[in-house]
């Protein structure tokens, strides 16, 4: 018997992509002066689902990022909104609390089955 | 819509008016400028806005509840940055006001016509100011709406708790 379920792995996952996500939306809110850099992202869903097909041993697969189209570059070849990053940040923690309440709900239930004895 | 949706429509109105304020920054910084790469003095700028698939509330909850559940997944597409969202806001464009500049006498200024008159922009920087003020409300009003969005998920996660 394991403690670790189907769920669980799975928000460990959905939490390390999420962590991904911060960091990139981190990186380009620290380039928002450099000259010609391009917003960097991924898609979520999609990386999201990569995971789930390569569950099991596989571990963390690393997602690729990429340019975000649809930006509007300015002079000096740079594309970052400062309004796109700060909402996806803001998404991005909502994100982690709520892999992160859903997980220690998860574990809540191993430890009310550990303490039944006590009971 | 899913979680984030009012975040997304929040958010192209806060890239739509931070748009609009860099218009009137540009128009009150060229207010005297009697030269552009056309020859002729500059033109004020106006934005146009437009609503993004405006559907009403009711339409797009009935649609929600009647209609598939999950998305199917679409591989291999590109990351956008969400251009139009359903019930948002976008610039359409940024047009140039075709009024009359104005003509002031002036025969020792570099671009005085024959007549000693040089064309100034019609631009009025109290006219300016107040689209400003409008533009930095309505930025407030948004971010405000996203921060309530935020408290509403936030309130959301402590149902589980």
């Amino acid at each position: 018997m394991q403690v670790t379920t189907a769920l669980s792995d799975a928000l460990g996952r959905y939490l390390d992509l999420t962590g991904e996500q911060m960091k990139l939306t981190a990186s380009n809110m620290a380039n928002v002066d450099t000259p010609g850099y391009k917003t960097q992202g991924f898609d979520f869903e999609q990386e999201f689902a990569r995971q789930l097909t390569g569950a099991g041993s596989t571990g963390f697969a690393q997602p690729a990022a990429q340019d975000v189209d649809g930006l509007v570059t300015r002079p000096d070849g740079n594309n970052v909104s400062m309004d796109r990053e700060g909402i996806q940040l803001a998404k991005s923690q909502l994100q982690f609390r709520l892999g992160v309440e859903l997980l220690k709900h998860e574990y809540s239930t191993v430890m009310s089955a550990i303490h039944a004895e006590a009971k | 819509m899913n979680l984030f949706g009012v975040m997304d429509v929040s958010a192209s109105a806060l890239k739509a008016e931070r748009v609009r304020a860099e218009v009137v920054a540009a128009n009150m910084a060229n207010a005297e400028t009697t030269r552009t790469a056309d020859g002729d003095p500059y033109q004020r700028h106006h934005v146009v806005f437009e609503a993004e698939g405006a559907e009403s509330f009711k339409h797009s909850l009935v649609n929600h509840l009647g209609g598939s559940g999950v998305g199917s997944m679409r591989l291999g597409r590109s990351v956008t940055a969400d251009t139009s969202v359903d019930g948002g806001v976008a610039v359409t464009g940024v047009i140039s006001d075709a009024s009359a500049p104005l003509r002031r006498y002036d025969p020792q200024h570099p671009d005085a016509g024959p007549d000693g008159y040089v064309s100034y922009p019609d631009i009025n920087p109290l006219t300016e100011m107040v689209d400003l003020m409008g533009a930095q409300r309505s930025y407030g009003a948004n971010a405000s709406a996203i921060q309530a969005e935020k408290n509403m998920v936030a309130s959301s996660l402590d149902i589980l708790k």
